[in-house]
């Protein structure tokens, strides 16, 4: 079953208000766990996302897109950075989110549509 | 080495050879080109069991011709009774000028009609022999991209009737231009990706491949130099956890000796023959700091002469963005921020890290710990590698 794991938050922002010593442990952490799901064949892909700051937003206003800077310095909505991964059940993608979210605020986690069709 | 690593190395080696030889002979790059990806996948799987026949091009080219013909054979009978003729003739008896055949390979693969994404990925497979799944990974995108994008590179060059032969002399210093380039970004995006170091290898086996063929072109040899002399550094980039490690915290017992001699070797060579070029200048810069015993013995003051000599060849603000390092170590921070900031606004450095990052270790330099800490802070939300932004925010965390 494959699962999207998306991370929220600004990784730079949190790492402004934390002391050396946790972005120590943060950067072993996430480094240890591509190295983990890479050699369990579980990682599809992934990716980190540059920070919001430098964001574009495309809106449609008036029938025509327009292109705004993103409102997103701060804002928790903004996506860090996500997993592709393939996993034997729930429960695994649900340990894997709960190790992620120690480092960040929050997680969610969506499966991927790629269920066979139903005949 | 295994005999399967053996003959991927041996057939990296023979593709342009092949390549070469059976475009020149037929024309059609692109219908050549998936004859020798044929071919090489046959001998991939056929010469570590039975072992690589006695004259490896020779086979290549058989089979590939073999595979052309099956090809024309079902587009049109007349065509085929042609060039079987033309394939007596050829097979086996031509003296393989393989040096100029991939020198043109070279040139086709990086003809300015491409955009850079293709002529990277076309150079890799057609002059490099990688197979698209290898160019795919080191790219990072899906093996169907990549596949897609060669197929278009092909179709460009044979749409635009780009002929299978050397660029006329009055175009080939333009020419030669843009190969280097393609033959450096190569090399910069295995270099500035740590996951990603086989393709500054391929990039420098590339380079040293061209220097080959052409020992008197002072930029060839510049850059094949510089990317030994940068190259050699590798392994000391990275700490025991994963952090990046400025140059001057590096652990020089860890760069690669042999590499920085061999670099230090082609660059006085170069120097003493040709017009000094930009690669030349950058590569005299990194063996300045090669060559260095410790961070605290680096000649600053000519590696500062050297920028303001590679600013009058190639005046950009990236080089400008460098001497204010240089003019920092020798000058002092100050007199290095003044200069910095006749540079901060320029447009192709707006949208990147750089300044803040270089204005960040200046403010450092110069005891002013607030603003340097902003300034790494402001350049850590810029940058858009992972290794940097990791850097950045602990360095501002730790002042």
């Amino acid at each position: 079953m494959k699962y999207m794991i998306m991370m929220f938050g600004s990784a730079a922002g949190m790492m402004e208000t934390q002391p050396p010593d946790w972005i120590r442990e943060m950067i072993g952490f996430m480094q240890n766990l591509d190295v983990e799901l890479r050699n369990s064949g579980e990682m599809v892909f992934n990716a980190g996302l540059a920070d919001g700051s430098t964001a574009k937003v495309v809106s449609l206003v008036e029938g025509l897109p327009v292109t705004t800077d993103g409102p997103f310095g701060e804002s928790k909505e903004s996506l860090v950075g996500y997993w592709v991964l393939d996993v034997a059940d729930e429960a695994r993608i649900i340990e894997i989110a709960g190790q992620i979210v120690q480092y960040a605020r929050q997680v969610e986690v969506r499966q991927v549509m790629d269920a066979p069709p139903e005949v | 080495m295994s005999s399967n690593t053996a003959v991927e190395g041996l057939l990296r080696e023979l593709a342009p050879q092949a390549l070469g030889a059976l475009a020149r002979r037929h024309g059609q790059f692109d219908a050549c080109e998936d004859a020798v990806q044929e071919a090489l996948l046959a001998a991939a799987l056929q010469w570590p069991k039975d072992g690589v026949p006695e004259s490896p091009v020779a086979w290549l080219l058989t089979v590939a011709e073999r595979r052309l013909t099956d090809e024309w054979r079902s587009e049109s009978a007349r065509r085929r009774r042609e060039e079987n003729v033309a394939l007596l003739d050829a097979a086996g008896s031509e003296p393989v000028a393989w040096g100029d055949d991939t020198l043109t390979l070279l040139f086709l693969c990086c003809h300015p009609a491409l955009s850079a994404p293709s002529q990277l990925a076309l150079t890799l497979r057609a002059v490099g022999g990688l197979t698209t799944a290898e160019i795919a990974s080191a790219f990072l995108v899906p093996e169907a991209t990549m596949a897609q994008r060669i197929s278009r590179a092909k179709q460009t060059i044979k749409a635009s009737g780009i002929p299978f032969a050397l660029p006329p002399p009055a175009e080939r210093g333009g020419r030669l231009r843009v190969v280097l380039q393609v033959l450096y970004l190569i090399f910069n995006e295995g270099y500035t990706d740590l996951l990603r170091t086989e393709l500054a290898t391929e990039a420098v086996r590339l380079t040293r491949l061209l220097h080959g063929l052409l020992p008197e072109e002072g930029e060839v040899t510049g850059l094949l130099a510089l990317m030994l002399l940068t190259d050699a550094r590798r392994a000391a980039r990275l700490g025991d956890d994963g952090m990046l490690v400025p140059l001057a915290e590096q652990r020089r017992d860890r760069w690669d000796a042999a590499q920085i001699a061999e670099g230090v070797e082609l660059l006085e060579r170069a120097l003493g023959a040709a017009p000094t070029g930009p690669y030349q200048l950058q590569a005299a810069i990194a063996a300045l700091h090669d060559e260095a015993p410790t961070a605290a013995e680096t000649d600053w003051p000519q590696i500062l002469a050297l920028y303001w000599v590679l600013e009058r060849v190639m005046p950009n603000p990236i080089v400008t963005l460098n001497r204010a390092v240089a003019v920092a170590m020798v000058e002092g921070p100050r007199a290095g921020l003044q200069l910095l900031e006749t540079v901060a606004g320029a447009e192709s450095l707006a949208q990147t890290h750089r300044v803040d990052a270089v204005r960040g270790h200046l403010l450092e330099l110069a005891g002013d710990l607030d603003a340097a800490r902003e300034c790494y802070r402001r350049a850590a939300r810029m940058t858009t590698s992972v290794l940097e932004q990791r850097y950045l925010a602990l360095r501002a965390a730790s002042l």
